[in-house]
């Protein structure tokens, strides 16, 4: 499954090819996690807060190609996409397991990904380098078995993910 | 003037691990402190407050790798404020894994938070096994390196410092795995519940 998930509307998206799916984070209501764990230890794989991102983190766990669309912002993703993958905690288990030498939680039904992070707005070389750091953390517990970091500026967002998803169809 | 100013930016500051660093730091700190929670609507006065001090700490859990959205989102409006005064911004990140390397990614984007504002930045201190630490018997590990943490903003003779449990990272799970499934029996959750492989059941 290819999944495009971004924290604004986009005119690229809206006549995607059948097999991609999309999601526009700013039109959803997503509430902050609130850390309770509830997700873990009282109803494993549901998060108690029952807003749209009980939508999102099912398609986020079945996508194998995966393309994020964010902000940047200190070094990280803006507030859109940073509430969203906060709130994906549900597809991870309580349980630990070594990584790559690290301890990481055990991941429920995930599909391993190939992730594209197109990260747009103003960005300094040192931002950029902090942000490539994130992700690769992120690979880790999101199961990224490849990342890619795309920068841009936002005036070239829908352009960008145009290229991207054409060189999905091609691949 | 002079004194410390804690943020608390956990979603779940009231019962949080972060408030309990925060109170050990309060207790070794030679300085006055005072302490707030962060919450989606006391941005302002608590940029209000910040005109007055000369050190800020930020005490937060690292969530999905870097800084919760609730500190995002108050940075982000201390960014916005008109504040004059710039205090020195430390940190007191804790993670859930053992590493604390894993805050890396999260203190840096406090310093670039500073860079970019023109805040100077303090210290910083990273706890590894951060959930767990506290209630367990190396919770004077914990006590000790926020006590240097204290002592450094103090003498303004700023580092980045670190602790976590001294296990091996199989024990670590071991211990871990007893935790969450005393988490899970009080909510009546099997451990088999616990461990399925469903997402949105
Ligand atoms: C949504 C969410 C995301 C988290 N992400 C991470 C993470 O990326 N790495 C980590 O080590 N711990 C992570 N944790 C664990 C917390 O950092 C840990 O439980 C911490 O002790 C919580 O501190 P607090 O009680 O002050 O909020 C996460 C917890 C939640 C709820």
């Amino acid at each position: 499954m290819k999944l495009i998930l971004t924290d604004c509307p986009l005119d690229s998206c809206l006549s995607l090819p059948g097999d991609v799916t999309w999601m526009d984070l700013s039109a959803l209501q997503i509430r902050n996690c609130v850390g309770c764990f509830g997700c873990w230890t009282k109803t494993p794989g549901r998060c108690v807060i029952r807003d749209d991102a009980v939508k999102v983190y099912p398609l986020i766990a079945q996508s194998d190609k995966l393309l994020y669309v964010s902000r940047v912002k200190y070094g990280g993703y803006d507030t859109i996409m940073k509430t969203m993958l906060e709130r994906a905690i549900p597809v991870q288990q309580a349980f630990l397991r070594i990584l790559d030498g690290e301890t990481h939680h055990v991941q429920r039904a995930v599909a391993p990904k190939q992730a594209t992070i197109l990260a747009y707005g103003p960005t300094s070389p040192e931002e950029q380098a902090l942000f490539r750091r994130l992700v690769d953390r992120n690979a880790r517990n999101m199961s990224f078995e490849s990342w890619r970091v795309v920068f841009c500026p936002e005036e070239q967002v829908d352009a960008r993910v145009k290229e991207e998803v054409d060189a999905w169809a091609e691949s | 003037m002079g004194g410390i100013i804690i943020l608390n930016g956990s979603p779940r500051a009231p019962r949080s691990n972060s408030k309990g660093y925060a109170q050990l730091f309060a207790r070794y700190s030679a300085l006055p402190t005072s302490y707030f929670e962060i919450t989606g609507s006391n941005h302002p006065q608590l940029c209000a407050g910040l005109e007055d001090c000369k050190h800020v700490l930020l005490v937060f859990p690292l969530y999905a790798d870097g800084i919760p959205v609730t500190l995002l989102n108050f940075l982000k409006s201390l960014e916005q404020s008109s504040l004059k005064n710039r205090p020195v911004i430390s940190a007191l990140i804790n993670c859930g894994f053992l590493e604390p390397h894993q805050c890396d990614v999260a203190a840096d984007m406090i310093r670039l938070f500073c860079a970019q504002n023109g805040y100077p930045a303090g210290s910083i201190l990273k706890i590894g096994s951060g959930e767990a630490i506290l209630e367990s018997p190396f919770r004077f590990l914990a006590a000790g390196s926020v006590k240097k943490l204290a002592r450094s903003i103090a003498r303004e003779e700023y580092g980045a410092f670190q602790t976590t449990m001294p296990l091996s990272k199989g024990m670590f799970l071991s211990a871990s795995t007893k935790y969450w499934l005393s988490l899970g029996r009080k909510n009546g959750v099997t451990q088999q519940q616990m461990q399925s492989m469903e997402i949105e059941p």
